[in-house]
């Protein structure tokens, strides 16, 4: 087989041949992983050459036949005529090809490939060095080959350049000092060459982000997007830049069959729930997330630091990391520097924060008054403000007596927000290097809450030799909290949401109010300003990993690697409660000690430390025969890991002033506790892919996984995965069709595992905390209070998956769609235990199963109309999760009015679980001819269904009524940019889900908070039968007529939101390169702008779960913002 | 074949080095025992005991639940939450004591039954192990005892909690409990020692067994066998009226010679409320009702008795009145009680609270409370007898005797002679009311004498006579609680009880 590819062909008009010169794209990362492989592969290879007058051509061949390579090069370049004399008998193959370069008068450059790129000699007349001005000339092609016009080459910092011809060629006068060349097309990656002394070049653009060439991050390695056999999603750093992302974890969202809920906007606390196809667990369901290979927190990068995001969604990409991958696995690669001039970029924005959505309260005092005098007469009971307070409140004036407060504008405000981030990056042949330094600094929207982030991010790799290469990856962070001394869910459940508009915040004279007024079930007003204000609760995190890495080429071009990484993060808590006064306007000069949890001036401080280490080592072994057709790759690998916890706090009161608040400054009641734990994981991994012509793909993964979480025996554990593709657009017969680029074919099946419960979960613990006292000593006591089943193992996830990848007209659309079928069994979770059994908390045990079923439809579009470049994409993932088993028991969740949700045979998991509400009851007749419901049952109250038809409504006409998981989510995005201008719009969806939000302004009047405008002036009377809310009623003091759980409460939390929308400018380059500036782009950035939901409470995007609105609400973020590279 | 030979090399280079080395998973809990290496010592044998005792401090043994349920009877109201007990608007799914009460009393058994199955595999002096026996019985017979008294019969588990054999449990007849009770407090008297010294104090004795069978005797009409088991406890000579009736309920006088059995707290550890419920909160107020019913001085009624004086109502009544009630005007916390903080009825129960007539406090804070809540008294035992004593064969000397004593120390005079049984009955009850007000007694009495379905099928009034709560009561349903809907459904096999 002849396997020279004249350059000319490619050039010419039947280039229906579709040959090589495919270039893999060198993302930054991979730069190392390819120099290796093609040092070595070229300096291993040996080559015997004997030729008496040989002309150039036979010499290649020759050569060619012997080894894996190929020569391209343009027809002229070589003189035909001449006869060569070579011998070489088992010599380096670099030595052969430059010894025949230097007879044949051309220069040589290899690719990566095996391609060996043959071009005329520059220099060849020494002297012309000396001119100030010199000529280059070259072809910038596609991918696959095609000569591009239009492209834009410029001398790098300079105005000098040209576009390429039609032809793809293009020539150029360079000034003799001129180091790089500058390549730039819209939807190509731009490229910067080296010039080195060369006068021809041939340059191959690369499609941005969606070429098939692509490599994307796997388990222990990285693979070529065309040759995968997985469901592997990916991010890359363009998509990151520029939004004001706070977390990582939100940079997932609008990756196909990624569910990615923010729930809630606190600064340093703002982790987005991320859920990869579906829920497969009621335990953790958090995906295992890796950062350069080591197990780590999302929260804890810098977005500005990661080069690329990997999601392994199937069981064949996700196998290789057995008991952990159930969830499915994030890989986030860190950027990392790469060979050329010291590049500085700076990146930085500017914002404003405001809350999306607050509950729209009732804030004047005798509406809300008036509501609680009805509700309690509605209830039969007496009233709780008299008739003289409601005219005192009616016709009084002093703000400090006669409040009409509303508590959110108290305690919301827009608050700024900025980040700043500066890298440093480049590199010689022999070293790369990249440092990057972050700090980010966010005011919260909520009164008393704020945090800082210091991050740093340093990433070296010193290439020793052609076999040996090691390096350093450094990421460390430092996140500083501050909040009020209340966990945040609570301060804003009670503090922000319960507080009363009689209430004043602060009265005129400066002190902090409190009320004269008393409402039953809210006796006691925990003024939330005072307690912002004087509490503290610090939170400091600090956590710095360090990556050390090695790889050495053994013979046969096997590559060893060994990986040690020592993550360490500490946490640092310290919690101040203050003793702090509030006064009542009617006795203005008798304190009242505010009332905080726990009540007394105290300190309380928490270490947390943790070290988990990690050491693996892999083999790996790639081979090509030499007629390409068949290539395999081999990955054997083993690791330990070791996560050790372990906690100390401290708690003391007797503070003489709330001046001091160290521990030291504390003199009674000292309490302290603290423990530590390890958990280890030891596994063997392994991987095996056959390829043949890169048309027929076959991959084999496994890990053996043993977990210290489970008792001996019980303990190790095997997760297979096999995948095969088919790409049938290298298919002969397809490829006359012009509209197709690629399309392949990819089946999967794996099995993977969830080992994600609590530590001794197989023993029954006692428990000493069961203490207590005699005769005013303490004493110890215990007990076994929770039951353990000593049989336990991991959940097991089978997952089976279908999917297609289809690209047509030249990457214009492209189409990836896939179908999976995901099964859990032996899920753990704790048995129901009657309480007549001890009231034990049930066992742990390998209990139920359930499936998700879904498919994932990925759609992008891109394409140039005259100046503009634009590109659209959209995705939707359909899940439908389902209990399959469950033994024929039930487990159901409860909350203060009986029975919420359930999981259910049959029924997806947390399915909520109520009474179905026919509506509100307008007569006594009504109430006759139904079903008894209650006794004190009057017109106004909400109707339920019988649904047994017994006559009475009971426990019985409980069934599933709604969803805690979407049906489906989708998002769809638009890029486009014009002239430097550059614009994106990003928007997620979620459909058919429900929240049950109870409590403070969930139902009005709960438990003496108030009652939302919608619910006042939409409940039911006599006179407004047609109302929307039954007649006002007492949900937690009362008959609980209205506030058993039922659909009339649950609400549909479907939404559609412009998460992001971005408008770019970038700076024209010659304006800026006198001051050494290549690039620099301003932009403005709008967060949650628009959001479409029939769930006004609060924001949609929110922790479905959660009955009641105690979420740190989210916020819509306006930046400004600033990219400069130096 | 090189190469594979090198493949192999490699791999063994790797994984030579830890293959064999299994034991790297093996970990060990560093702050937990667990059943495999428990039951060796004695420490844990008193430990395990005293996991026994902790499960009292639950609300519903002494804290919150079990001090507000004065206001299901018509002493007390509450003006907020916890009202349809005592409106009649409860059912199975509305009230969560229903199936806490449930669940904490079988807490307690899982753990008693845990002991006695257990206690002999530890090496301990015959003193002890005969110690920890009896104190289990007795939890066993006070936990048991409990669900009776709200529930009826339940399923009755005596050994330790094993999920597969006890969930599906049918309930017990309420005999069989009983006859269970009986059988563990006859144990548990026979086992308990009289005394204790030291930290030891606070520990169920002799006594208290005797004093909780007699109680249980009496809520089963059982006369005779319920004055034999008071008179028993009187006859053990320990006990006696401690002379301060307000005295009784401070910290500083815990443990006296009238204590027989108590749940023992101590800030910060073991802490409870109760200032703020009942100051603060007010979450239970004396009703009218209450007030009306502390007699005169002289022992008449007030509308009576000669010494009463319309003007100044609160004046020459039972001192037990001030002693245990806050009254607008009167002193409280170093001031006059004002109406206005006595927001719910214009009155405030000062029993069980920490503060003094005449000593200036400001307001308390949660969980800053450890006044021991007082399970059997001997005033109680007293009274107690004199109940069953009158049942049983009518008031003769020794009913006087009893009820006079509790009267000499609230400064009372003796009880007129020459009282029917009938006419010693009424006056036997309305000392209960009096001397137990606030003390979770009341609810029981009134149900265990049928009169709740007339005293609870009434209005509560305030202070200025206006009504609070309308209160309702149905006979044939109430005198039980339902068992929580939740609770059947953990366990379908057990009935409900009538009328729910």
């Amino acid at each position: 087989m002849k396997k020279k590819r004249d350059w000319s062909l490619l050039q010419g008009e039947s280039d229906k041949l579709k040959l090589g010169l495919k270039k893999m794209k060198l993302t930054i990362i991979f730069t190392m992983l390819v120099i290796l492989s093609f040092g070595n592969s070229y300096s291993q290879v040996k080559v015997s050459l004997n030729f008496e007058k040989a002309n150039i051509q036979q010499v290649l061949e020759a050569i060619e036949d012997q080894t894996d390579f190929i020569f391209l090069y343009k027809d002229g370049i070589l003189d035909t005529e001449k006869e060569y004399s070579i011998e070489f008998t088992n010599a380096d193959f670099e030595e052969v090809l430059k010894s025949v370069c230097e007879k044949a008068e051309v220069d040589f450059e290899v690719r990566s490939n095996r391609q060996i790129i043959l071009t005329e000699k520059v220099g060849n007349n020494a002297s012309s060095v000396s001119f100030q001005q010199r000529t280059v000339s070259g072809l910038v092609t596609d991918a696959s080959g095609q000569p591009l016009p239009g492209v834009t080459v410029i001398v790098t910092g300079t105005t000098i350049g040209t576009v390429t011809t039609p032809e793809g060629e293009f020539s150029l006068s360079i000034p003799a000092n001129a180091q790089t060349l500058q390549f730039s097309f819209v939807g190509m990656r731009s490229q910067e060459i080296p010039i080195e002394g060369r006068t021809t070049f041939t340059v191959v653009m690369e499609e941005e982000t969606i070429g098939l060439d692509e490599v994307v991050a796997v388990g222990y390695g990285v693979q070529r997007k065309a040759t995968l056999t997985g469901s592997v999603a990916s991010v890359e750093s363009e998509f990151l830049e520029s939004r004001p992302l706070t977390n990582t974890s939100q940079a997932l969202q609008g990756i196909n069959g990624i569910y990615v809920n923010q729930e809630g906007g606190q600064p340093g606390n703002d982790n987005a729930t991320i859920r990869i196809r579906g829920v497969g667990t009621l335990n953790d369901n958090n995906p295992l997330v890796l950062v350069d290979g080591i197990e780590y927190n999302l929260r804890d990068v810098n977005p500005n630091d990661v080069e690329s995001i990997s999601v392994l969604k199937d069981a064949a990409s996700a196998a290789i990391y057995g008991n952990r991958a159930a969830n499915g696995v994030i890989l986030v690669t860190t950027k990392k520097g790469k060979e050329g001039k010291m590049t500085v970029e700076y990146n930085g924005y500017y914002g404003w924060q405001e809350a999306t959505y607050l509950p729209d309260a009732v804030t004047n005092s005798v509406d809300f008054m008036t509501a609680m005098n009805t509700a309690y007469t509605n209830e039969g009971q007496p009233k709780p403000y008299s008739d003289a307070q409601l005219e005192e409140f009616r016709t009084g004036t002093d703000p400090d007596l006669y409040p009409n407060t509303d508590w959110h504008a108290e305690l919301f405000s827009v608050a700024p927000m900025n980040e700043h981030n500066v890298r440093l990056s480049g590199g010689t042949s022999s070293v790369t290097y990249s440092l990057s330094l972050g700090y980010l600094n966010q005011e919260g929207i909520l009164i008393a809450t704020d945090a800082k982030r210091y991050s740093l991010n340093s990433n070296v790799v010193y290439k020793y030799s052609d076999k040996l290469q090691f390096g350093a990856i450094v990421n460390g962070s430092y996140w500083d909290r501050n909040q009020p001394s209340v966990s945040i869910d609570d301060f804003v459940l009670t503090g922000v949401n319960r507080p009363l508009p009689i209430h004043p915040a602060i009265l005129s004279d400066g002190r902090y109010g409190d009320t004269w007024l008393v409402t039953p079930g809210h006796n006691l007003f925990r003024n939330p300003v005072a307690i912002a204000n004087e509490s503290s609760n610090r939170n400091q995190s600090k956590r710095a990993m360090i990556n050390l890495f090695g790889e050495y080429t053994l013979p046969f071009d096997i590559k060893y690697k060994a990986t040690y990484a020592i993550n360490n993060y500490d946490i640092y808590n310290h919690r101040f409660i203050p003793e702090t006064y509030i006064f009542n306007p009617k006795q203005p000069d008798v304190p009242k000690k505010l009332r905080f949890d726990p009540p007394n001036r105290s300190v309380q401080r928490t270490n947390n430390n943790n070290i988990d280490i990690s050491f693996f080592q892999t083999l790996n072994w790639d081979w090509r025969d030499n007629s390409e057709q068949h290539n395999v790759n081999l990955l054997l690998g083993f690791s330990r890991e070791s996560f050790y916890r372990s906690n100390f706090n401290a708690y003391v009161e007797g503070f003489l002033g709330n001046e001091l608040t160290e521990l030291n400054a504390g003199t009674i009641n000292k309490d302290l506790g603290g423990t530590s734990s390890e958990s280890k994981l030891m596994s063997y991994f392994g991987r095996a892919n056959y390829g043949y012509l890169d048309k027929y793909l076959l991959e084999f993964n496994f890990r053996y996984d043993g977990s210290s979480r489970f008792a001996e025996g019980h303990r190790w554990g095997f997760f297979p995965s096999v995948s095969a593709a088919w790409r049938i657009s290298e298919e002969p017969w397809i490829q006359n069709l012009d509209a197709i680029s690629d399309l392949k074919l990819r089946a999967s099946w794996g099995q993977l595992g969830n080992q994600n419960i609590s530590l001794y979960s197989f023993v029954s613990n006692i428990n000493i905390n069961q203490g207590g006292t005699f005769n005013k000593t303490i004493v110890p006591g215990s007990a076994v209070t929770t039951l353990a089943d000593p049989n336990i193992s991991w959940e097991k996830t089978t997952l089976t998956n279908i999917g297609l990848d289809l690209t047509l007209w030249s990457n214009k659309l492209q189409i990836i769609v896939d179908a999976f079928d995901k099964k859990t069994t032996d899920i753990l979770a704790r048995i129901n235990v009657p309480g007549q059994v001890g009231n034990l908390t049930g066992p742990i045990t390998n209990l139920y199963s359930m499936s998700n079923k879904g498919f994932e439809i990925n759609v992008t579009h891109l394409n140039s109309v005259g100046d503009v470049n634009y590109r659209v994409g959209g995705n939707i993932a359909f899940v439908d999760n389902v209990v399959d088993y469950l033994a024929g028991d039930e487990q159901y969740t409860t909350n203060r009015y009986g029975n919420i949700s359930v999981i259910k045979e049959g029924y997806p998991v947390s399915s909520w679980y109520l009474y179905e509400a026919l509506g509100i009851f307008q007569s006594q007749e009504e109430i006759d001819s139904h079903a008894f419901q209650h006794a004190k049952t009057a017109p106004g109250d909400i109707k339920y269904r019988d649904v047994n038809d017994d006559g009475k409504i009971d426990i019985d006409d409980m069934r599933v009524m709604g969803r805690s998981i979407p049906k489906f989510t989708y998002g769809f995005n638009l890029e486009a940019d014009y002239k430097g201008f550059d614009f994106s719009a990003f928007f997620q969806g979620v459909y058919d889900i429900d929240v049950y939000p109870w409590h403070n302004y969930g139902f009005g009047l709960y438990n003496g908070a108030g009652i939302t405008k919608d619910q006042f002036e939409n409940s039911w009377t006599p006179d407004n039968k047609d109302a929307k809310y039954p007649r006002l009623f007492l949900p937690a003091r009362g008959s609980q007529i209205n506030s058993k759980n039922s659909t009339f409460w649950l609400k549909d939390a479907s939404y559609l939101r412009l998460k992001n929308v971005q408008l770019g400018y970038t700076v024209k380059s010659e304006l800026l390169s006198k001051a050494d500036i290549s690039r620099v782009r301003v932009y403005v950035n709008a967060q949650n702008y628009l959001t479409f939901s029939k769930y006004k409470l609060t924001d949609p995007e929110k922790d479905i779960l959660k009955q009641n609105i105690g979420d740190y609400p989210n916020s819509k973020v306006l930046t400004l913002g600033l990219n400069v590279t130096f | 074949m090189k190469k594979l030979i090198y493949i192999g090399i490699s791999l063994l280079f790797i994984f030579q080095l830890y293959s064999c080395n299994e034991s790297y998973l093996d970990t060990v809990s560093t702050d937990s025992y667990n059943e495999a290496n428990w039951w060796q010592t004695e420490n844990q044998a008193i430990s395990s005991i005293n996991g026994c005792y902790s499960v009292m401090r639950n609300a519903q043994i002494s804290q919150y639940e079990q001090l507000m349920e004065d206001n299901y009877t018509p002493n007390s109201y509450s003006h907020g939450g916890d009202v349809v007990l005592a409106t009649g608007a409860h059912n199975p799914g509305n009230v969560a004591s229903f199936r806490n009460k449930w669940d904490i009393c079988y807490q307690g058994i899982g753990r008693t039954n845990n002991v006695l199955d257990n206690i002999d595999r530890v090496e301990l002096s015959q003193t002890l192990s005969d110690r920890i026996k009896g104190e289990a019985h007795f939890l066993r017979a006070f936990y048991y005892s409990t669900l009776v008294n709200y529930f009826g019969g339940v399923p009755l588990i005596l050994e330790s909690p094993d999920f597969a054999e006890h969930s599906d449990l049918p309930r017990n007849t309420r005999q069989e409990v009983i006859n269970q009770v009986l059988q563990d407090l006859d144990e548990a008297v026979s086992l308990l020692p009289v005394s204790y010294t030291g930290s030891n104090i606070g520990r169920a004795t002799k006594g208290a067994a005797l004093a909780l069978k007699a109680r249980i005797l009496l809520y089963e009409s059982r006369w005779a066998d319920a004055v034999n088991a008071a008179k028993q406890v009187m006859d053990l000579n320990k006990y006696s009226l401690f002379p301060d009736y307000r005295g009784l309920f401070m910290v500083e006088n815990e443990n006296n010679s009238e204590i027989i059995f108590d749940v023992q707290y101590l800030v910060p550890e073991y802490a409870h409320s109760y200032d703020v419920y009942l100051e603060i909160q007010i979450n239970a107020a004396p009703t009218l009702d209450m007030i009306n019913s502390y007699l005169m001085k002289d022992g008449l009624p007030m509308d009576e008795s000669p010494l009463y004086d319309p003007e100044n109502p609160y004046e020459n009544r039972d001192p037990r009145m001030h002693q245990t009630c806050v009254i607008p005007g009167y002193m409280f916390m170093g001031k006059p009680a004002v109406r206005s903080k006595y927001f719910s009825t214009g009155f405030g129960f000062k029993k069980y609270t920490s503060f003094k007539d005449n000593v200036a406090a400001s307001s308390s804070s949660p969980g800053t409370n450890d006044i021991n809540y007082i399970i059997l008294r001997y005033a109680d035992v007293l009274l107690m007898y004199a109940e069953a004593k009158n049942e049983d064969g009518g008031p003769d000397d020794s009913v006087y005797e009893a009820i006079n004593e509790i009267r000499a120390r609230a400064d009372m005079p003796d009880v007129p002679e020459g009282l029917t049984k009938e006419q010693m009955r009424e006056v036997i009850r309305h000392e209960r009311r009096i001397e137990l007000v606030m003390e979770g007694r009341y609810y029981h009495d009134i149900r265990r004498w049928r009169t709740a379905e007339v005293v609870m099928n009434a209005n509560a009034l305030n202070i200025e006579g206006d009504v609070v709560q309308t209160r309702s009561f149905n006979p044939a349903r109430d005198y039980l609680w339902p068992l929580h809907e939740v609770t059947i459904q953990e366990n379908p096999v057990l009935e409900q009880n009538p009328g729910y």
